[in-house]
């Protein structure tokens, strides 16, 4: 059976088939950028906390609202004495610390 | 006929008449403002605040300062006078200025090649340090923040893969134009500036640099500048100060760069900040690129951006309704705080309204 007859008999099939192609070339183009793409909620959310909460001292309940994104996260841990949190979100788990009076917070590695 | 005694004392009667105000530990205040403008502009800038919706202006901090003296201030939500507050990137305009100092010590110009200062940019040997303040670099940068966030090079560098090192990773991105030829936005070109800026003062200076540059001879006290894991600022993004502290950088810009009878930052510097970036087209974005501060100036047959306001206006601008506008002409440092989440809050409207309460009653 030729390459023509298989999308004459196929039309369907091979439309999907490029489709699907396109899509796997385009994870392929992207994948560095689709790898990290999880960890930005988590990330956000404890660095941003972290500076709210220890940099503009501002209270907890504020510091939760003022996060919030349209992503969901979940198992949130504030250590106060160590100033250190830790957000999960989407699979992934991102901490940040406050450092310092002039360092303020920063993600840990 | 006085003598000499009466002539003494007149001359000291006539000198607070004549002299400048500035600020000490704290801001001299002026007379109390009132009446309906003002009301106006409360009515626009502190309207019903819902922290369930946050939808509308949100504004935290108001703050106005004319002829050096704190003439209004008015703070909202969770902000009050003594909250270091996020400026976002008005730590670009911020970092602009402590680079100012660095130039008034000699340790660079403005046609060096950045390259020079952060070795990882000797791939792009014509990439000066003015194009960094141009943000014109070349490089190829996607500045989105919610919009596109797969693609956005400024919430990967902040929140994934440049997290460690910012300036790094955007030293990695390739080029779509020659360096100094394009405007693009990017926080990327304000974090190589922070790099470069660490060779120019010496490593050992460097993690002190803003405070004992900047912030101490201007008196501020509670500054805040986060790094990232090598230690660089983040320009692009994470300076914290209080309103009143943020006015002081205001009023160092609104008189030329002198603090009392010090230049800190040499005149040319605040000109080069205030020259439009001659590649600029209309439309680009919201204001008009200077070095790394933003004008209201009629470039390229467009109108002024903020047309309800004097052409020599320039101003600090941050995500989320952050600003700090400067207004030389009538004398008048502006800083707002917010926290908008839609796009609702407008540059024009508040700076009309503001004029409005506070334009032309300086005293001659």
């Amino acid at each position: 059976m030729s390459r023509q007859v298989f999308v004459r008999r196929h039309p369907f099939s091979t439309f999907l088939l490029i489709l699907l192609i396109a899509l796997l070339g385009w994870i392929w183009h992207e994948r560095v950028a689709l790898w990290a793409f999880p960890d930005i909620i988590s990330a956000y959310t404890a660095k941003e906390y972290c500076s709210c909460r220890y940099v503009m001292g501002n209270d907890a309940g504020y510091c939760h609202s003022y996060v919030k994104q349209w992503l969901p996260t979940s198992g949130f841990i504030d250590d106060p004495a160590g100033k250190r949190i830790t957000v999960s979100g989407m699979g992934r788990s991102n901490s940040a610390q406050w450092m310092g009076e002039r360092q303020g917070c920063r993600l840990l590695p | 006929m006085p003598n000499g005694l009466s002539l003494i004392c007149m001359l000291l009667l006539s000198l607070p008449a004549s002299a400048e105000n500035w600020p000490a530990e704290q801001w001299p205040t002026g007379p109390t403002i009132t009446g309906p403008a003002l009301q106006a502009l409360e009515t626009y800038a502190f309207p019903p605040r819902s922290e369930a919706t946050r939808e509308g202006i949100r504004t935290d901090a108001l703050l106005v300062v004319r002829d050096g003296q704190l003439i209004y201030e008015r703070y909202a939500g969770p902000t009050n006078a003594d909250t270091p507050h996020l400026t976002w990137s008005i730590s670009k305009s911020l970092m602009a200025t402590l680079l100012g100092v660095a130039y008034g010590e000699g340790l660079f110009k403005l046609q060096d090649p950045a390259a020079r200062f952060y070795p990882p940019l000797k791939k792009h040997p014509d990439m000066s340090i003015a194009d960094l303040l141009h943000w014109a670099s070349g490089l190829d940068w996607q500045e989105d923040y919610e919009y596109a966030p797969l693609k956005s090079s400024v919430v990967a560098m902040l929140y994934t893969r440049g997290r460690g090192d910012m300036a790094a990773f955007t030293a990695d991105h390739g080029q779509y134009s020659a360096p100094g030829h394009a405007f693009r936005y990017s926080s990327g070109d304000s974090n190589l500036l922070a790099a470069a800026l660490k060779n120019m003062v010496g490593p050992s200076r460097y993690a002190d640099y803003p405070w004992t540059a900047l912030f101490e001879p201007l008196g501020i006290r509670h500054a805040v500048w986060e790094t990232d894991a090598t230690g660089t600022f983040v320009a692009s993004s994470y300076a914290y100060l209080t309103a009143r502290d943020l006015a002081r950088i205001g009023l160092l810009m609104a008189r030329d760069g002198r603090w009392g009878d010090r230049q800190l930052l040499p005149r040319d510097w605040v000109a080069f900040n205030r020259e439009p970036f001659a590649r600029f087209q209309p439309g680009q974005d919201e204001a008009v690129p200077g070095g790394h501060w933003w004008l209201n100036r009629a470039v390229g047959g467009a109108s002024q951006p903020w047309p309800d306001a004097p052409a020599d206006t320039f101003a600090a601008l941050g995500h989320w309704g952050q600003a700090m506008y400067v207004i030389p002409g009538e004398k008048l440092v502006i800083v707002r705080y917010g926290d908008d989440r839609d796009g609702s809050y407008r540059h024009n409207e508040l700076l009309k309204l503001a004029l409005k309460a506070f334009a032309g009653k300086v005293q001659p």
